[in-house]
């Protein structure tokens, strides 16, 4: 698992350990290999790569998933080598919106990016990317819009003295080591950033030619492409430790989006009782083992409400570590209740992975709403209303 | 009021669907008749002769008919008809459709469903509205529009979902008394969907005519706007704030709001702070003895 990563170096640590008489330690036990950090391999045994903390709970290495809201409800942030799903609302438009975030955050914490989709260029995924927001005009953001619900602008909020004295965050570079960044949807993300930023595209329609064999193998074609080009990427680049890197470690971001659609050659939206019904469950199976084996974390966007057969969604949920849905209420008849009318749809966190635990880590509140507002998207409390996380 | 947004849409996919009472192909050559570009059409459900009909010589000349319907699996000689059966045949609409902008038709998505795999349709139709040819080239007036006609009663709802999140535009046929209504959803690429609905008329020409909703008398106003009850007058007590009661609710500090007062109070319990005292009443039962009650307890 990824926090073995925490330990030094993740796969290779458990092998390696050899007792041999040495003469100026204080144990006998001695790792093969270069000892380069010799003196600070006390403190080196803790990774430290931009963009991660290790869990509170359990010591799992973590990374943002651009959310801050999202993270404090998966209890921290989403684990290293773990799959998060989100089952896409039903016209596909807040799904791309965390999906975006999740990449935005990868290229503001310095990590390398695999971009895979069917639909669009990952190239013009990429340009669409949110700009991030430094801490003062985020919280500028935060007042504009309190100042436009209330009509009038000198009220202002009464905070508790102790909480005024508290030093305000640095407005540091872009590129911090802070974990969790906000981000400004109506803006794109500054050229450069991307330009830095090492990233992997994978677009279906360039890499599968036009010819259309049915291929008598269990995965769809298009599926055993990306698998293949996925694991390629890890290992070229060295994120399953088989290069030994003398470069500093990192995280891959990996981006799927769509996943299970038609545009992905898979039949499993379309019919009910299809034959590559077992395609789809594989590639998660496999997608998994090689994120274990990873310093690497996924997102997936799935279009579950187009899948016909429930039995397949309740595999891929289980095949998922954590899982999130979104339901939107545009075209329902919760849109004109009157309890939704601030909201724009309900998220559900449908799933939360046990890592090397026996028990959950699931918060208390089952009623979740979120918003999106001109600038931000934000998930607060249903009943209390207001209450931003 | 507007002209429907189906044509105004600037490039991607469309898809009409219809039903036995509300036929959608009439709608479909109407809508071709508005482009004024040049109309690909494949044909698979009826013949040419019969798509051709109705239609002035202008926009004859500007439509070119692949023909599928006549010998869908190419039995007579190759050459009379579109060799390689209907995959082969959208693919070549992809790659004749490189220069210019044009409008392909397809009659029917629902033939074409029948006879290929719908993740191959899907795939070949998300090829054919995305622009091959060299991405920065093309001007957003240029790409290529693709119409559908689909029989909404064909087919189940997964393959009736796979095709509903390709399109742009849904339009959606049905009617009351007479009167053909379009349900029109569109979906913009990174906002709300809207949904209108527009009543319209196909005259014999092919022309669209738009029209307003007819009144519909038999149906029970049943959206009167009830009258919002303030729930707040008939209350035992008060929920508003007189202007006095308003100004003392204001100028109170509240106990962790930071003042100068405060501040002094808590860096120097001075002269003028009270020390708490306790005052304490022995009760009739209260024993004021100080010694340990368990003494007398002979354990």
């Amino acid at each position: 698992m990824a926090a073995a990563g925490t330990c030094g170096t993740g796969t290779r640590s458990t092998g390696s350990m050899v007792a041999a008489a040495s003469t100026n330690n204080v144990t006998s036990f001695q790792r093969r290999g270069p000892r380069a950090s010799g003196a600070d391999s006390g403190c080196s045994r803790l990774v430290s790569i931009a963009g991660t903390r290790p869990s509170v709970r359990n010591g799992q290495l973590l990374v943002s998933t651009g959310l801050p809201a999202l993270d404090q409800l998966l209890g921290g942030g989403l684990a290293v080598g773990t799959v998060l799903l989100i089952e896409e609302d039903k016209y596909n438009i807040y799904s791309p919106l965390l999906f975006k975030y999740f990449l935005a955050e990868g290229i503001v914490s310095g990590h390398a990016l695999l971009v895979a989709s069917a639909k669009e260029d990952p190239a013009d995924i990429l340009q669409k990317l949110p700009a991030p927001l430094i801490d003062d005009s985020y919280k500028k953001e935060c007042d504009e819009d309190v100042c436009s619900h209330k009509m009038e602008p000198d009220i202002k909020m009464k905070i508790a003295w102790r909480y005024q004295l508290l030093p305000k965050m640095e407005a540091g570079p872009v590129s911090s080591s802070r974990f969790g960044h906000y981000y400004d949807i109506s803006k794109r993300i500054p050229q450069e950033l991307i330009e830095t930023s090492k990233w992997h595209g994978f677009f279906l329609p360039e890499k599968i030619s036009s010819a259309f064999n049915v291929e008598s193998c269990s995965l769809t074609p298009g599926y055993m492409k990306l698998l293949q080009f996925i694991q390629n990427i890890i290992y070229k680049e060295g994120f399953d430790g088989s290069n030994p890197q003398k470069k500093q470690k990192n995280i891959l971001r990996i981006g799927i989006q769509n996943l299970g659609s038609p545009l992905w050659g898979d039949d499993i939206c379309c019919t009910e009782n299809c034959d590559t019904s077992h395609s789809l469950t594989k590639f998660l199976y496999i997608l998994r083992g090689l994120l274990r084996t990873s310093l690497s974390a996924c997102i997936i966007t799935m279009p579950t409400h187009l899948i016909q057969n429930k039995a397949v969604i309740a595999r891929v949920t289980n095949l998922s570590d954590t899982v999130v849905g979104l339901e939107s209420f545009i075209g329902s008849e919760k849109e004109t209740n009157p309890l939704y009318k601030d909201y724009h749809g309900l998220i559900h966190i449908r799933q939360i992975p046990r890592l090397n635990n026996l028990i959950y880590d699931i918060s208390d509140v089952k009623d979740l709403a979120f918003k999106l507002k001109k600038k931000l998207f934000t998930i607060e409390h249903l009943q209390e209303g207001g209450l931003d996380l | 009021p507007t002209s429907c947004p189906a044509t105004g849409s600037p490039c991607g996919s469309a898809s009409s669907k219809d039903s036995v009472e509300w036929e959608g192909r009439s709608l479909l050559k109407a809508l071709v008749k508005k482009s004024w570009e040049q109309v690909h059409v494949l044909g698979c459900e009826v013949s040419e002769e019969e798509f051709r009909e109705g239609f002035d010589s202008s926009i004859n000349s500007r439509l070119v008919y692949h023909d599928l319907f006549r010998d869908p699996l190419s039995w007579s000689k190759p050459g009379k008809a579109l060799p390689g059966g209907p995959l082969e045949a959208l693919r070549a609409l992809d790659k004749r459709t490189g220069s210019g902008p044009a409008t392909i038709a397809l009659d029917s998505l629902s033939w074409l469903l029948h006879h290929l795999p719908c993740p191959i349709l899907c795939q070949t139709l998300h090829a054919l509205s995305r622009q091959d040819s060299c991405p920065g080239d093309t001007l957003p007036g240029e790409q290529v529009r693709v119409l559908g006609l689909l029989h909404e009663e064909l087919h189940g709802p997964g393959p009736l979902g796979a095709l509903s999140s390709l399109a742009q535009t849904e339009v959606t046929l049905s009617g009351t008394m007479g009167q053909a209504s379009a349900h029109i959803l569109y979906r913009r690429p990174r906002q709300r969907p809207t949904l209108q609905t527009q009543w319209f008329s196909i005259l014999p020409d092919f022309s669209l005519e738009l029209q307003v909703e007819p009144l519909l008398e038999s149906q029970p106003p049943s959206d009167l706007h009830t009258p919002s009850v303030d729930p707040t007058t008939h209350l035992t007590f008060n929920l508003h704030l007189s202007k006095k009661e308003r100004e003392a609710k204001d100028s109170l500090t509240l106990p962790f709001q930071f003042s100068s007062e405060k501040q002094q109070a808590l860096l120097r319990p001075g002269l003028g702070q009270a020390t708490s005292h306790i005052f304490y009443e022995p009760d009739a039962y209260d024993d004021l003895d100080q010694e340990d009650p368990d003494d007398d307890l002979d354990v």
